[in-house]
Parts: structure tokens; C-alpha cells; sequence
């Protein structure tokens, strides 16, 4: 029997176009907001005013008699408890207290949209102030309101901490002697960097259709990374069992980790309910700003500490992010800032604090990279730092202190495989990393490196492969692709373990009626993950048509081979010209012998932290994470120094996928990850004044177009096989984003001397330390 | 809502006398946003893009150009008579937000609404400019430079609207640039700088410079250019005549830079601009 | 309610909307053509972009009702027969669709573009479309595909 390295060469390693780029460049792709349903009403929000109220009463009389209104929902209208992932403190509407500006109180659903607007601005609700804490600082302060009263009685799954005000987690990681290996040390650096929040700015605003059925069944539509998140958050949070909750994803307009938690779906589905017609919800720019999401902001105390020879030795962070008015994921993206904050090094002395605060603003949450960027934005500008006060180039730094495989992450989980030195030299030669760029007077430009290390294996998932009588295949993973491409590399992975061509793999749209479970596409883990459950189900159709096949050729199983396209021969001396097509066993399986051949696979990551290599405490299990994943980018910058802008050239992105399933959309999430990165380092900022966002507009906030973007980006991809996994591979999704910030800030002080602590790096920040330095 | 489509400017005068919350669309680049982030809610709309008149561009007797109102950014970006001095006109156009923008968003749309952060206003001040105006009571003419009064406010009374913009012919050897700084490419200015400048013999024989972004107007200081004509251009000229505009400025503090920080870019504007428009030393 | 005309797609379309109801809206709920997207409503993103008597324009800055009587091609326009067009076929073979979400205006942007310019540098590819915003490509593959038309319309 031919192994699967050499039936799978014609689906992998190529990239076929995606399987709905045909329909998207038509216009013909149905996103959530395109669709309608007969009798369909039209939902508005109202949301609140305050950073900090209690609610006292509400007065929907108004609004109910405006004609065309069928239904207005409160919090009196919840019937479920509370949702949250790791800290279930949020309900389907305010209840209670509000506490940010722009947090959904009530809702509407009105024959069209206009009236749906108007009505919601005719609840009336009485509001008692409350004083906010707006910031970390705020909330923390001796005295400061307290966000959360019932924070102890929440159903938490960490060690969260007691009464201590608006702290929401505290975690702690130490790694060998701690703090007191800086007594290796012969320099030491220590500073304070701060991020800022930035939006997701997926193009496609939240939206959701709910529509019940006269089974009592509500089916939902609705822009989300995770079909089955979602339908356990309307469980949790309505009230419904999951069996009567169908929740289906479209074709989704970008997600970026924003929409894998509940967004508009659970206060749609109360309308639908209410009203009992189906009803839509389609966010506004403002509104998806002001009530979904973004990356936390924070500030992060670092300390490195190396022998003169550049050898790292010991390493601090002290992390505090701002988590905003509801826990999310907030606990776990602070746990995973620790994760990184060791960097990509084998720095034996580690101690790493987190802390996640509630503050009267806008919920932070998961975002590409989560924690990451914050954590290598911080350690990595000070690696050159380092490598400056040691006369040592930043690219022999890292390769120095270099992990590999074999060795032990923080937490203790093994490193499988590792490119990390290759990513490294690949970039350098690559850009010509020691020739000096000259630029034009009032100019200046320089080169920066980052290293980057992320996972690529998280929680559960499962695949169905099914036999359809023509001899094709269906595919059902549950998996939603929000742009990424994991529709065509999971039917890539499974046309390769049956030795077909893509074309003859059908994918099923995402269903929880009838998909296996998918914990959701986010922490870069679908392609790895996934592609685990779609290789053990494939491998069940196999067999079972290996079996047939025997049966039909009169030989035994051995003598069989798969063969391209769809058949089986066998095998012998002297050649025998015998062949079976999959349809040919499918007719015997559904017609006569065995019934319908169905494979189905599932798969979760087990490698849990050795508490013998790292002392953690308050951190969440860590137990099916794994897989890392390793790159490096450099990046060259010009900086104006007339204005303080800095212009993005060129920049060479190397990252190990372990194998590039579809190595053109492996390169396009290199391009749009770099360049979202860029963003975030240079001109990307939610800004709050008050607790009221200030910028909650494409028009205020600005991320970069074709005009801000360099040409040239070069995906390099390096391939080590990742032994773990049937085809070898790693994710790729998060990691471009996360050495762009710290690169951009290396080159930045490279061109022109200036190390900046804070991002973005806005040319007000740059103009004015360049004026410092003088 | 009422929605009328006028074939004749006075047709268009009438009906905005006659109602008062009606409002003129030009393009609607500006106008239409507002109305879908519901921030006006006017009784009418009298739409200008039927009226011949406003979409013609002609030579002026004295040697300028006359353009229509309804003429897009589009079109006077690529408006090759806007040469010499008046090429300040064709920058500025060129640089207001994106292509499909430009295509809908007019001269007089952006005239009228007088945004001082937009790119428009602080070119027409350059060009030393005259807004021709239509009214119930006739037709009247404004300078640019007294054209826009306040923030989002212009000299326009009650029912009148921008008919032209008159640009005068600028010096024989005038150059005109403008000088924008964005967060981004297509966003509003930070700060821009329009200058109009001709140099004769190496010593500056014209100028006009107006800032964008600078305050709730155009800031324009006659003593500053005073300051820049008859000199080389040379470094303290510059830095003299920045230090008049700076103290005439007063920008706002938001997104898109602080105020101080506006103020910081006016000199290092200031001199980029004269060096593009050809008082390099 | 305002009774016009539009030729949309080249099939005259007869609609009775409210004056303020934009040429998107009116696209999207009144004539279900949803290919154009709303993803900020205010002429900054571009992924509404439609062609108006062959020009590209922001639809969400423009009222039906003051361009009845005119022509509009949709990104649903584009292509004949149920065949995508030359564009179309460029951006799914240069791999530039990722979440779609803009494409539709992208695409239209560039169709529009590559009339007037039909042989154009990667800068002019950049300044013809950077008014479509994009949050998943990075524009590489954008640029790419506008090329890869321009090179087979020239071929």
C-alpha cells in the first residue's frame, strides 16, 4: 500500500484557487447582512450614554406604539444566565448597570430600519450615575468604583482573584531562579513600554439573522468565527438548549479574533423570539466600534538581563492590561502575554506577572496574535536594546540565545520542531541585512528585526468525511474560513489522504445541525488542528473503501494501491489491469454490502505544562496548547524627519509553516498579517476620552491603504516538517502580525538613533523624540 | 422629505427662499455622510446637478479662470489650465481623499461647507480666490480670504449658495504647491500648507501662503509674506514669516495630531513648500 | 417617495424610494443586488464603489434619487453570460480574495481604472485604488491581480 507521501502530491503544496473566490469577485457571496427572510423585521440598538449607571427603570411605551414596531427587548426579556469563556460576567443586554459607553440596553425590531432606529431612541431609560474608572489607574486607585459587586459569585475557570476591587486575574510564571538569575547578569536593562488598543477593522460589520421555526428551533446566521461559540452562547445566555439552537456561518467578511465570542446574535435571537418573525441586526461602523471589541492596551515593565557575551540570562515582565467593562477573553490573552514574554530565547531565569483589569470601557479582547503582539512589541525592542549596549548585531543575538527544538517553552511543554535560526539567517541574507540604505536629505533609513514564536495547536476539533454515490467526497469540519483560506487547505489535506483532486472534495458549509464540533478559527490553529480530525476521518473512508475494494479485485488488501483521481488497483507481479473507481465501491456500499462509508475523526492537543520546569499560578489550563510555530522579519523604514513619519519600504517576512499546504494563501496571510502589524505600529489607536471612544469612524480611524503600504513584502516560506501532524504542518495566521511592530520600532532606531517605548509610533511621538535626542 | 431638481440657478434660488431648512446638494460627498449618520435632517433637497451653468470652467477677460460650482475634485485635479500659480488649485483637488471620492464631491460642496481641515479652502486663500455667490437679492463676489468666517461657517447669508470660484491670473513666474500631512494618504490634513510664489532673480517677487488645518479658518499673515518677498527665500526669512503664521494659528487638538504638534509641523511645512514651488536656494 | 429610473446591470430599473435613500441602499434592499457592501457608510472604504455613467463612485455618498436616469454597473454587472470578467478572472487567479468583503469595490475600482489606463505601473495601480480599503491582503496580491489583467488585455 502506498504511503500517503505518495498519493497526496497532487493536492498538496499547490495553490488552486480558494473554493468561493469565484463567487466573491462575482458579488454573488452571501454574507449574513445580504440575507433576508420572508416577513424579515429590522433590529436597532440602544445603547448606553453613561461609562458607569445603575439602570432603574425603563419606559418601552413609546417605542412599542410607533407603527411597524413588533418587538422591544431589555434585560427584563433574559432568560439566561450569564456568558463569558473563561469568566461568565456578561449578559445578552446591560442588566442592572451599565458600564461603558455604547454597551447595548435595549433593542428593537420594526418592519424597516428607519422606524427601528427611531423607536430605539424612544425607550426611555432612567439612569443613576455612577462614578467611572475609565483607565487602569482609575481602577485601581484606593476607592475606586467597582465595576463588578457580584465579581466573587461569577463562575471563573482560573484562579481569580478576592476581593481585590476591579483586579479581574492575576498570574504569575516562574521559570528556573527567577528574578534572582539577574545576579548572572553583567548588563542589565530595564523599561516600561506601552501599547495601544487597536480595532479589528474587519470590513464586514456585525451581522446576524435569527429566525425561529414553528418547532420552536431558531436557526441563526450570523458573522462569527466559531458557529458552535456562538450556539453556546445563546444556550448559556438565553436559556434555549442547544438542540433547539441551529447556528450557520455564511461566507464571514473578516473576523481577526473580534468575532469568535458573542456579538449581536444573542440580543437578535431575543427579538426574533419576541416578535416571533425572523429579524436582522446589521452594525453600523460606530456601533461595531463602540460595542465589540479590540486589543488591549497596556503598559509592560520589562527587564533582560545578559553576560557580556550576549548570552541572555534572566528575564522580568510585568504586564497590565486594560480589559474593559467584561472579562472575554481578557484572562487568558494576559496568560498568554506571560507565555510569550520569555521571547523566543533560551533565557533560563524568568518571572513573568499579568494582570487584567475591569475598566468603564469598550471590552478588550481576542485580536491576531493575543497577547503576542503586546508582549513582542515590549521584549523584542529591548533584545536590540541589549544588542546595542553590547556592540553585538541584533541578528547574532537572537541566533545565539535561539531556541530549539527539543527544548522547553515556558510552561515546559517539549518544542517539537524549529526554524527559529533559519527564519533568521533567511531574512538576513535576504535583505542584505548589513548594506547601509541612503536616503534623501531631510531622510533617514534603517533596517529592524523581530523574532517571532506563536502556537498552533488549540482545543478541539472533529471532521466528517463522507462517500457520495458518485464516487466524490463531503467534507464537514465545522470550521469557518473568515478569509484565511482554511475552506481549500482542509479540502487540500483530505483529497491528499485519499488521493484525489480537489475538485472531486465538496465543503459543507459550516451547520451545527450537522457539523462535528469546531471550537472556532482563532489562535491559528485550524489548518494544524483541524487538519488532524480531517486526516483520522479520511483515513476511516479509506479503509473502509481499501476493504471494499479487496472484496471487489478478489485480493487482499495489500496488494492494493490508491490511485489518482479516485481509484484503486491492484498491486501485483505481473501487472494485473484491475481497477475499482470510489464510485464503483460507493454504488456496492449504498446498494448492496456495508451501507454508506462515513469517516469521522476528532482531535484535541494534550500536552499539558510541567510544573516542574515553570511555577504558574492564576494562569488557565494550558493543557491542549502546543505546536509552536517560529519566524523572523526585518524590515526597512524611512523616516521623515521633517514631519517624524515613518514610511514603511520593504519588508521580508520568513516563517516556518512546517509545510505549506497552499503556499499562495500561506503568502497572503504573510502580506495582510505584516501589514495589519504595520498598522498597529504605526498610526492604529482606539482613543477614549472620558470613556467615550473618540474615533469610532474610517474616518478618524485610519489603517493603512495601497498609498501607506510598502510593494514589496516577501513571504519567504520555510518548511521543517512538523512530525506531529499528518502533513507536517504549522499555522500561520497570527505570527506576521507580531513581529511587525518591534521590527518597525528597531528600524526606526537603527535609521535614526530614536528608541521609542510606546505604540503606534505616530510621527507626533517620533517628531518629538527626534527632537529630544537631538 | 422634499426633493427637487432644478434646471436653472434661479429656479434653485426659489426654492431654497421658500423653504429655509431646504439645503443645496452638490456632490453630496460631505452632505449625504451627515445624512446617513443621521447628523441633519433637512426638509428638502434641492439638488444642483441639473443646472448647466455650475459645470462650465471659463478664461476670465482678466486672463484667470472662472469654475463652476458643480465641478468635481476630479475634474480639477486634472484640469489642465490650472497652470503656474493656479496649479496650488489642481494640487490641493488632487489630494482631497480618494479617486471615487473626488469623482462625487464638488468645488462648491467643499467651498460652501468651508471646512478648514479640508484641502480646498487654504488653496482658494492662496490663489487669492473670489467666491461668486448666488442669492434671493442677486449675485455678489467674495475673496476667499474673507469667504470663511468661522469653523464650518462661511460668509454665505440665508438662501445663497457658491455659483464659481473665480482664480485671478497669478504672477508670469508664479509656481503654486501644496504642501499636505496626513495620518494617512487621503485623510484630512493634519496640517497643509498652499503657497503661491514667483521668484525673480533669485529674490522672491510673490507669495501668498495659507494653512490648512491651522485654525477654524485658512490662516493666512499678510506680514509674513511681506517678510518672504524681496528676500532669497533664505533660512531666517523662512523661519521669521513661520514664526508670524505659527502665532496666527490655533488648531485643534484631535485624532488626527495635537495642537501643538501642528504647530510644530508649520515651519518644517512652511519650508518644504517654498522649496517645491521653486524658492529652493 | 420619490418614482425614478435607473439603468442598472443595462436593465432599466423603476423604483419608489424616500430622497434619502442612498444609490447603496437602494442597490442593496430595493433591487437585492448585494455584491456592493456597506462597511462604513460615509466614503472612506470604498466597498460600495459602483460605476455611475462609467465612473467610479462611493454609492453610499450617492442619493437614488439624483442620479435616476442614469447608468450604474454593479460589481454584478461585470461579467456576461454567468462568465466573470477579465478582472473578475484576474483577482481569483492571482490569489487576491481573501474575506471578499471588499472586493466587490476593489474590483469595480480597477475595472474602471484599467479602461482609462490600460497599461499601468504598480504606483498607479496603488493610487487608482487607494480609496478600497482592505484589512486581510495587504494590497500585494491586489496590486498582482490588476496586473495580471493589464498584462492579458495587452497579450
Amino acid at each position: 500500500m502506498s504511503d500517503i507521501e505518495s498519493a497526496t502530491e497532487s493536492a498538496i503544496g499547490k495553490s488552486p484557487p480558494r473554493l468561493e473566490a469565484a463567487e466573491k469577485a462575482a458579488g454573488t457571496a452571501i454574507y449574513s447582512g445580504d440575507m433576508e427572510l420572508p416577513g424579515m423585521l429590522h433590529a436597532a440598538l440602544l445603547t448606553s450614554p453613561y461609562s458607569h449607571a445603575r439602570i432603574l427603570s425603563y419606559d418601552v411605551s413609546a417605542a412599542l406604539a410607533l407603527p411597524g414596531v413588533k418587538a422591544v427587548v431589555t434585560a427584563e426579556d433574559i432568560s439566561g444566565g450569564y456568558i463569558g469563556l473563561v469568566c461568565k460576567d456578561e449578559k445578552a443586554l446591560a442588566h442592572g448597570k451599565v458600564r461603558y459607553i455604547g454597551e447595548p440596553v435595549a433593542a428593537v425590531a420594526a418592519r424597516d430600519e428607519a422606524t427601528a432606529r427611531l423607536a430605539a431612541r424612544l425607550i426611555e431609560v432612567e439612569y443613576e450615575e455612577l462614578p467611572a474608572a475609565t483607565t487602569v489607574e482609575q481602577a485601581m486607585a484606593e476607592g475606586a468604583p467597582v465595576l463588578h459587586e457580584d465579581f466573587a459569585d461569577y463562575t471563573k475557570i482560573y484562579q481569580a482573584p478576592e476581593n481585590e476591587g476591579n483586579l479581574l486575574a492575576r498570574a504569575e510564571a516562574v521559570m528556573g531562579r527567577g528574578v534572582d538569575g539577574f545576579d548572572e547578569a553583567d548588563v542589565i536593562v530595564e523599561g516600561t513600554y506601552e501599547v495601544g488598543a487597536q480595532y479589528h477593522a474587519y470590513m464586514e460589520p456585525v451581522s446576524v439573522l435569527a429566525a425561529f421555526g414553528p418547532d420552536g428551533r431558531v436557526t441563526v446566521w450570523s458573522s462569527t468565527q466559531s458557529i458552535f461559540r456562538t450556539q453556546a452562547n445563546i444556550h448559556e445566555g438565553l436559556g434555549i438548549p442547544m438542540g433547539k439552537i441551529r447556528c450557520v456561518a455564511p461566507r464571514i467578511g473578516g473576523g481577526f479574533g473580534a468575532k469568535a465570542e458573542a456579538s449581536g446574535q444573542l440580543v437578535t435571537v431575543m427579538l426574533a423570539k419576541k416578535a416571533g418573525m425572523p429579524v436582522r441586526l446589521v452594525l453600523t461602523r460606530d456601533e461595531d466600534m463602540t460595542s465589540m471589541r479590540a486589543r488591549h492596551p497596556g503598559t509592560l515593565r520589562v527587564k533582560t538581563g545578559a553576560k557580556a557575551d550576549g548570552t541572555l540570562v534572566a528575564r522580568e515582565m510585568e504586564v497590565w492590561l486594560d480589559a474593559g467593562a467584561y472579562a472575554d477573553d481578557s484572562p487568558a490573552v494576559m496568560n498568554l502575554v506571560l507565555f510569550y514574554a520569555r521571547g523566543s530565547y533560551s533565557i533560563p531565569h524568568v518571572r513573568a506577572l499579568g494582570h487584567a483589569v475591569y475598566t468603564n470601557k469598550l471590552r478588550l479582547g481576542a485580536f491576531r496574535g493575543f497577547g503576542n503582539p503586546q508582549a513582542s512589541f515590549a521584549a523584542e525592542s529591548q533584545l536590540d536594546e541589549i544588542a546595542e549596549k553590547l556592540g553585538i548585531d541584533p541578528i547574532e543575538l537572537r541566533i545565539k540565545n535561539a531556541i530549539k527544538a527539543g527544548e522547553q517553552w515556558l510552561g515546559g511543554q517539549r518544542i517539537t520542531s524549529c526554524a527559529l535560526v533559519e527564519s533568521l539567517e533567511k531574512v538576513r541574507d535576504a535583505s542584505d541585512w548589513t548594506r547601509r540604505r541612503e536616503a534623501a536629505p531631510g531622510r533617514k533609513r534603517g533596517l529592524g528585526v523581530a523574532a517571532m514564536t506563536h502556537t498552533s495547536a488549540f482545543l478541539s476539533s472533529g471532521a466528517i468525511v463522507r462517500l457520495q454515490g458518485d464516487g466524490s467526497i463531503i467534507l464537514n469540519v465545522g470550521a469557518v474560513d473568515i478569509g484565511q483560506g482554511s475552506d481549500t487547505a482542509l479540502s487540500q489535506m483530505c483529497a491528499a489522504a485519499l488521493g484525489l483532486d480537489i475538485e472531486q472534495v465538496s465543503f459543507a458549509t459550516p451547520d451545527t445541525d450537522s457539523a462535528p464540533y469546531n471550537y472556532g478559527t482563532n489562535a491559528s490553529r485550524v489548518t494544524y488542528t483541524v487538519g488532524q480530525a480531517v486526516h483520522r476521518a479520511a483515513m476511516q473512508v479509506r479503509a473502509q473503501l481499501l476493504e471494499h475494494a479487496a472484496a471487489m479485485l478478489e485480493c487482499s488488501e495489500g496488494q492494493l494501491e490508491l490511485r489518482p483521481g479516485g481509484r484503486i488497483g491492484v498491486d501485483v507481479e505481473p501487472p494485473r489491469n484491475a481497477e475499482v473507481s470510489f464510485a464503483d465501491i460507493a454504488g456496492r456500499s449504498l446498494w448492496a454490502v456495508g451501507g454508506p462509508i462515513t469517516g469521522s475523526g476528532s482531535y484535541i492537543p494534550n500536552d499539558p505544562p510541567d510544573p516542574e520546569h515553570t511555577k504558574m499560578t492564576g494562569f488557565l489550563g494550558l493543557d491542549a496548547l502546543s505546536v509552536l510555530t517560529f519566524g523572523a522579519q526585518v524590515v526597512e523604514v524611512e523616516v521623515d524627519e521633517v514631519t517624524g513619519a515613518v514610511e514603511v519600504i520593504e519588508a521580508w517576512c520568513a516563517h516556518d509553516v512546517g509545510r505549506a499546504i497552499n503556499p499562495g494563501a500561506v503568502e497572503s496571510q504573510i502580506h495582510g498579517g505584516f501589514v495589519q502589524g504595520q498598522g498597529y505600529a504605526l498610526c492604529e489607536e482606539m482613543l477614549w476620552e472620558d470613556g467615550r471612544l473618540v474615533n469610532p469612524s474610517f474616518m478618524d480611524y485610519k489603517f493603512p491603504g495601497t498609498l501607506d503600504t510598502p510593494d514589496k513584502i516577501h513571504a519567504i516560506i520555510l518548511e521543517t516538517p512538523e512530525k506531529s501532524h499528518p502533513f507536517h504542518v504549522k499555522g500561520v495566521g497570527e505570527p506576521p502580525l507580531v513581529g511587525a511592530a518591534p521590527a518597525i520600532n528597531n528600524a526606526l532606531s537603527a535609521a535614526t538613533g530614536l528608541r521609542l517605548k510606546q505604540i503606534p509610533l505616530t510621527p507626533e511621538r517620533v517628531l518629538r523624540g527626534l527632537l529630544e535626542k537631538g | 422629505m422634499e426633493f427637487h431638481q432644478p434646471t436653472t440657478l434661479d429656479d434653485a434660488l426659489t426654492l431654497l427662499a421658500a423653504d429655509p431648512e431646504a439645503l443645496p446638494l452638490a456632490g453630496g460627498a460631505t452632505l449625504v455622510a451627515m445624512l446617513n449618520a443621521e447628523l441633519i435632517e433637512p426638509s428638502a433637497l434641492v439638488s444642483l446637478g441639473g443646472i448647466c451653468e455650475l459645470h462650465t470652467i471659463e478664461a476670465t477677460p482678466e486672463g484667470g479662470l472662472r469654475l463652476g460650482a458643480m465641478l468635481s475634485h476630479a475634474t480639477l485635479a486634472s484640469e489642465a489650465r490650472l497652470t503656474g500659480g493656479n496649479a496650488v488649485m489642481r494640487q490641493a483637488a488632487a489630494q482631497i481623499a480618494h479617486p471615487a471620492v473626488r469623482n462625487i464631491g464638488t468645488l462648491g460642496g467643499a467651498v460652501a461647507h468651508g471646512d478648514p481641515s479640508s484641502d480646498l479652502p487654504a488653496a482658494l486663500v492662496a490663489a487669492d480666490a473670489v467666491i461668486e455667490v448666488a442669492g434671493p437679492s442677486g449675485r455678489r463676489s467674495i475673496a476667499a480670504e474673507g469667504f470663511f468666517e468661522d469653523y464650518l461657517t462661511t460668509a454665505l447669508e440665508e438662501g445663497e449658495m457658491v455659483a464659481a470660484v473665480i482664480l485671478p491670473p497669478q504672477p508670469e513666474s508664479a509656481v503654486g504647491h501644496y504642501e499636505k500631512f496626513a495620518r494617512v494618504h487621503g485623510d484630512y490634513a493634519t496640517l497643509s500648507v498652499a503657497v503661491v510664489l514667483a521668484m525673480a532673480s533669485g529674490k522672491c517677487s510673490h507669495v501668498r501662503i495659507a494653512l490648512g488645518a491651522a485654525g477654524a479658518t485658512p490662516v493666512r499673515v499678510v506680514a509674513a509674506e511681506a517678510r518672504l518677498i524681496g528676500s532669497s527665500l533664505d533660512a531666517g526669512a523662512i523661519s521669521e514669516a513661520a514664526a508670524l503664521l505659527t502665532a496666527a494659528s490655533d488648531p485643534v487638538d484631535d485624532v488626527r495630531g495635537s495642537a501643538d504638534y501642528r504647530l510644530m509641523l508649520v515651519p518644517r511645512l512652511l519650508t518644504r513648500a517654498l522649496a517645491a514651488a521653486g524658492g529652493a536656494p | 417617495m420619490i418614482n425614478i429610473t435607473l439603468k442598472v446591470n443595462g436593465e432599466e430599473r423603476a423604483l419608489s424610494l424616500p430622497a434619502t435613500r442612498t444609490l447603496l441602499a437602494a442597490l442593496r434592499n430595493d433591487m437585492k443586488l448585494t455584491g456592493s457592501k456597506n462597511a462604513c457608510n460615509q466614503g472612506v472604504c470604498g466597498a460600495c464603489t459602483v460605476l455611475l455613467d462609467g465612473v467610479p463612485v462611493n454609492a453610499c455618498l450617492v442619493l437614488a434619487a439624483n442620479v435616476a436616469g442614469r447608468e450604474i454597473v454593479t460589481i454584478e454587472g461585470l461579467g456576461e453570460g454567468g462568465k466573470l470578467s477579465p478582472m473578475q478572472q484576474a483577482f481569483v487567479d492571482a490569489g487576491a480574495i481573501q474575506c471578499g468583503f471588499c472586493m466587490s469595490g476593489m474590483i469595480v475600482s480597477a475595472t474602471a481604472f484599467l479602461a482609462e489606463n490600460p497599461k499601468p505601473s504598480r504606483k498607479e495601480i496603488r493610487q487608482a485604488l487607494s480609496g478600497n480599503l482592505c484589512r486581510c491582503s495587504g494590497y500585494v496580491r491586489v496590486i498582482d491581480a490588476v496586473e495580471l489583467a493589464a498584462g492579458r488585455s495587452g497579450a
